[in-house]
């Protein structure tokens, strides 16, 4: 590998037949695609056949870090998991911070890619060049948090596990990859698939380097992104609420899912905020590897029944498992924080497919017989606390919330279906878009269904009027700052899934890179240029983002998705918001979408991208494919 | 003697110290081969271990060949030329202050330069010398009982 950054090895891992091989990393690759989700689109594309079950040996699960992953760019540790999704049945993505993944670039990986299915429960141990697929015989069953310990206690203190809980082991469709204990790759149901191939752990030592380029100029490089991201006004409440003063930010927009979405406003919402953490239940922040901002919490409750001591929570998880279920007992929310990290759980579907219980019970739709007796009110949160319990090991009702609130309103009907806050069947998160209408764009459209972060357009959410300036220039201004109107979004969201796209190739956080929105296109490429070495510049990099964004599309399209499936529940773009300062206020979905089709150069009625759209992206072989396989069109010459 | 000194109650375990002191030294990030370390543990403890340069060195006393030396300003280094790597002084410290690299040969320890100072970005490493450094351990000792009077009163 010519390019710095790199460990510049990919290991694959046949589970079926045990076997183990280290690969060059492909330069070429490295140039289209950059790493981390760049190139999990690009291999998996061409590794994961349409049509195949995602629990099934077929499918393919792959790690992936980026050039920046373990360098000292801030906030430079993250990962991309990939696979096709159970839970959606498409695109399935999902990234964490952590330790992990700069340890696996210590050990001299920039990614691992999971084959077959073991014929027992394994783990993988990484030790630099000793990798082995090894009996899981004792941890498997075991929670995260055991499952940690006990590989620590194994393989040494400085090892860092990834990991699944039973939630993972148990196929629900929404379990998440754990790493360094409180880390979640959470959404899109990673974890059902890394269960499916009898794989619970990987665990990773690594004492190898990873080189810079230009060593005599990279340390000023550091110190000036360093002084950037310290010197932005957003860091004194970041380092001092984490991501929980949200709940307080969005309470003032009505941007507060509530009642399974019914309203963007929590009359409770300060019992469950971020002034109520820092005061009564904060340790300590914590940072993960290379990051100023420090937005993880260690938390702890001191009282029973709840008494529970771990990471987090975040926003999405006070709102997933508060406002959304109408619980306002900080103290169940945190252990059902602690539970879902340490189950494996998706916070935010766990809390999602629980809200729309709570919601079909209230109106009758379904019966406390149904619910093994237990009186699912909004605000319940014993109840909401058994149930968590019961979808990670698929007891009673569990089995069924386990599938998800799609197919679990698809199996028993009677117009629960109308309820399921989703897109493409994953839970919409944290963001009530009738109060942020690019938003709503950017859940509709979203690769792995319902998603904030794919898009993460959040330029309009707290008024960063300067860097919408200074990115898109003025002629969007005033009307793409102001998040109640729909104009200018389809632009903006287009923009922010490219750009959004570079980050998580790159390895780094979209807090930083998007709110605060300090770095941009320019500080990626003095990034790549001065530790990669890499001949990039702003316009190279946009058109990776597009093309990654467009082979995700792409992914989809093959799984049979269209301008159909990009849509979002009726409460959102037909019922206006009935509280709030968004009060009256619905997405208007049709509009944003065309403009969002017109800017992305795919076709308007389909929703698909051209056949030149891919070639002028540098996807041939792609385009061709969709070609023969009949999914999309050449323009009428 | 001066020596780096981390408050543990401010270390948020984010290694930006010990990639910066990788890259000072070997021009490479990699938190094995960093003059200092980040002990990371249950719970919520971050705490940044670096060579006090004791008074009565037992990394020093246990070297058979007098590799270890300490300079006019205090501070214990190892003299590479007259290092024979055979570890005791690794064994000798109480602190695990002092270790052989990946791939090295002679140990390494922190010398006190102070870039991992300049670099830590919640201001917890600083330089301290022996005289401030009882005050120091003085006020974080009584901090910690913050700590559990919090959790007393919580638990109240």
């Amino acid at each position: 590998m010519r390019y710095k950054g790199y460990a510049g090895r990919i290991l694959w891992i046949d589970l079926t037949h045990e076997k183990v091989r280290v690969e060059d990393f492909p330069e070429k690759l490295a140039e289209g695609y950059l790493g981390g989700s760049g190139i999990c689109a690009r291999i998996l594309y061409d590794l994961i056949k349409p049509g195949i079950d995602p629990l099934s040996p077929e499918n393919v699960l792959m790690f992936a870090t980026g050039p920046l992953t373990g360098t000292l760019f801030p906030q430079a540790c993250r990962y991309t998991v990939a696979a096709k999704s159970p839970l959606t049945g498409i695109w399935g993505e999902s990234h964490a911070a952590g330790h992990w993944a700069p340890e696996l670039k210590f050990a001299g990986y920039d990614a691992i890619i999971f084959l077959g299915r073991a014929s027992k429960p394994v783990y993988l141990w990484i030790d630099d060049d000793e990798v082995e697929i090894k009996d899981a015989g004792e941890i498997w069953g075991r929670t995260v948090l055991e499952t940690d310990d006990i590989l620590r206690e194994e393989h040494g203190e400085d090892v860092k596990v990834a990991c699944i809980g039973p939630a993972g082991e148990n196929l629900v469709r929404y379990a998440a990859i754990m790493n360094d204990r409180y880390r979640a790759a959470a959404r899109s149901g990673m974890g059902a698939v890394m269960g499916s191939k009898n794989l619970k752990a990987i665990a990773v030592r690594g004492s190898r380097d990873i080189e810079v380029a230009d060593p005599e100029a990279y340390m000023d490089h550091v110190r000036r992104w360093h002084r950037k991201m310290l010197s932005h006004p957003f860091m004194p409440d970041r380092a001092k609420y984490g991501t929980t003063n949200l709940i307080e930010l969005m309470q003032k927009i009505g941007r507060l899912p509530t009642y399974n979405l019914r309203q963007g406003v929590f009359d409770e919402y300060y019992k469950i905020g971020g002034e109520t953490i820092y005061r009564k239940y904060l340790v300590k922040p914590v940072a993960d590897f290379a990051c100023l901002q420090r937005c993880g919490r260690y938390t702890a409750v001191y009282n029973e029944p709840y008494r529970c001591m771990g990471g987090g929570p975040e926003y999405e998880t006070l709102c997933s498992l508060g406002s959304r279920c109408g619980v306002s007992n900080i103290e169940a929310i945190l252990y059902g924080n602690w539970l879902c990290n340490n189950l494996g759980l998706d916070s935010v579907s766990a809390g999602g497919t629980i809200s729309w219980a709570m919601e079909c019970y209230e109106l009758g739709l379904i019966s406390r017989d149904e619910l093994d007796g237990l009186d699912l009110r909004f605000g319940n949160e014993e109840a909401m606390i058994e149930l968590l319990i019961k979808i990670a090991y698929r007891r009673g009702v569990g089995d069924l919330l386990a599938e998800g609130s799609w197919r679990a309103a698809k199996k028993i009907g009677r117009g629960t279906e109308r309820y399921v806050m989703h897109v493409k069947g994953q839970e919409i998160a944290s963001q009530e878009p009738r109060a942020q209408k690019s938003m709503g764009l950017a859940i509709a459209t979203a690769a792995r269904g319902a998603d904030h972060l794919y898009g993460f357009p959040v330029l309009d959410e707290v008024g960063f009027e300067k860097e919408i300036r200074e990115r898109f220039g003025e002629e969007y201004l005033p009307e793409i700052a102001d998040r109640l109107n729909p104009k200018y979004k389809g632009f903006m969201v287009k923009e922010c899934e490219d750009y959004m796209a570079v980050v998580e190739a790159v390895g780094v956080c979209k807090y930083g890179t998007q709110i605060p929105p300090v770095f941009y296109y320019q500080d990626m490429v003095d990034a790549l240029r001065v530790t990669c070495g890499m001949d990039v510049d702003v316009r190279k990099l946009k058109m990776i983002g597009e093309r990654i964004v467009n082979l995700n599309r792409a992914f989809n399209i093959r799984e049979g998705i269209s301008r159909k499936d990009d849509t979002l529940p009726e409460r959102l773009t037909k019922v206006p918001a009935p509280l709030g300062p968004a009060k009256g206020h619905v997405v208007e979905l049709d509009q944003m979408l065309d403009e969002y089709y017109r800017c992305r150069g795919w076709d308007l009625e389909t929703g698909k991208p051209t056949y030149e759209k891919l070639l002028s992206l540098g996807l041939e072989d792609v385009a061709e494919d969709l070609l023969r396989k009949g999914l999309i069109r050449k323009a009428e010459s | 003697m001066p020596y780096i000194y981390a408050d543990p109650s401010r270390c948020t375990g984010c290694e930006i110290c010990v990639l910066t002191c990788s890259f000072t030294y070997f021009k490479v990030l990699n938190p094995k081969k960093a003059r200092l370390r980040v002990v990371r543990m249950e719970p919520a403890i971050d705490l940044v271990i670096a060579c006090r340069n004791c008074e009565r060195a037992p990394c020093m006393e246990a070297c058979p060949n007098e590799a270890i030396k300490r300079t006019s300003k205090g501070i214990i280094v190892v003299d590479e030329g007259r290092c024979d790597g055979c570890g005791r002084c690794v064994e000798a410290c109480p602190l695990d202050a002092i270790h052989i690299p990946p791939n090295g040969r002679a140990p390494i320890k922190c010398v006190a330069c102070g870039a991992c100072v300049q670099a830590c970005p919640v201001g917890c490493l600083k330089m301290a010398y022996s005289f401030e450094e009882a005050f120091e351990k003085r006020r974080n000792y009584a901090e910690r009982l913050k700590e559990i009077i919090l959790s007393l009163r919580n638990s109240g």
